[in-house]
């Protein structure tokens, strides 16, 4: 996302409509993303994304410009998908064997090239994930924040965020210990087109 | 062994991120020419925890996002009212203090402002007392010296006069 004019957002701190909806068309496709991403729900990422929306609205009077407008929305996003994540805990978790199973494997290979398929597996693993983590790897790995933007984002140490990435690394490639079949088919598909 | 340790630890998170310093991760390649079972957790760790999530397509917005938030703060707005509006330019044009920092400052001079009071409050107590002490005293030693003034007519000095 590129960062904001600072007229626009002067403008849409004071009530200018048309300013707030180029806030909105310029940053409504990352926050309902990070939210979708972090809570792995499009009707509860799409409350979210209201609601990031309207804190944003209410709070921009106060926004100072210590920091950039991307960082400042970025955190916010964050911490409404991770407090609605935590409070719903509506985020649901696939077992494995159970859904990729060994007679699955056939329908499997012949649609693991879809695009849904790979967002669905996509959405699978990172359930598997805790919230804090699930919040680092979309940040790292989905959207390309650094690790001191990620820091700045969730408000936490850079170390924390560099151990939280370890951790759910370590996970991911326990899942493939455990259920090889679901990685190497589901996400050997997604490699292949690299 | 611990050199491999410490190596796979930088290959999950910051040699994969490319947030490595240049010096490190040539030594970490530099290893990984040499390190089969290196290169391959590498290879593994690239393929299976980072590079899946890079190849994540954006989901679009769904359409009515906007509408839906619009309405929200335009039903805000007239649940608010002119009133509200004119507190909230009001608030802009006053600059509130932060108050926590004040009531401290405020509470630290009432204590000061006691204990110097109570403190001239015991010392005029004691001015006091010893003044009627001295008062009581120089009473007492001033009659005596009226006494020996009196005295002019003592028999010595009837006699030296």
């Amino acid at each position: 996302m590129e960062d904001i004019a600072r007229d626009i957002l002067i403008r849409a701190s004071q009530g200018d409509m048309q300013a707030f909806e180029d806030v909105y068309k310029a940053s409504s496709s990352f926050v309902y993303n990070v939210a979708f991403r972090i809570i792995n729900n499009r009707e509860d990422a799409l409350e979210v994304a209201q609601e990031v929306f309207m804190i944003i609205y209410h709070k921009l009077k106060g926004f100072r410009f210590e920091s950039s407008f991307k960082t400042w929305a970025y955190r916010i996003t964050a911490n409404c998908a991770m407090n609605y994540a935590k409070k719903s805990s509506r985020t649901k978790t696939v077992p494995y064997e159970d859904s990729y199973g060994e007679g699955a494997v056939v329908n499997e290979a012949r649609t693991r090239m879809d695009q849904e398929h790979q967002s669905q597996l996509i959405e699978d693993l990172l359930a598997e994930l805790n919230c804090d983590q699930r919040a680092c790897v979309v940040l790292r790995n989905i959207q390309g924040l650094s690790y001191q933007e990620i820091a700045q984002a969730l408000n936490i140490n850079i170390n924390t965020v560099r151990s939280r990435l370890k951790r759910s690394r370590e996970k991911l490639l326990s899942l493939r210990e455990v259920s090889p079949s679901f990685l190497k088919r589901g996400l050997g598909g997604v490699h292949e087109k690299v | 062994m611990k050199k491999c340790d410490y190596f796979k630890d930088l290959i999950l998170t910051d040699y994969i991120d490319g947030e490595l310093d240049k010096n490190v991760a040539g030594s970490l390649e530099r290893h990984l020419l040499d390190c089969s079972d290196c290169r391959a957790f590498f290879k593994e760790v690239k393929n299976n925890a980072a590079m899946p999530f890079q190849q994540v397509l954006r989901q679009p917005v769904p359409a009515g996002l906007w509408d839906t938030i619009k309405q929200n703060i335009e039903h805000e707005n007239q649940a608010s009212g002119p009133i509200a509006d004119l507190i909230d330019k009001l608030k802009g044009l006053i600059v509130f203090p932060r108050l926590v920092p004040v009531f401290a400052s405020l509470i630290l001079m009432l204590l000061a402002g006691a204990v110097t009071f109570n403190t001239i409050q015991i010392q005029q107590a004691r001015d006091k007392a010893q003044g009627e002490y001295l008062v009581s005293t120089l009473g007492s030693t001033g009659s005596l010296a009226l006494a020996d003034n009196s005295g002019l007519g003592t028999p010595i000095e009837h006699y030296f006069l």
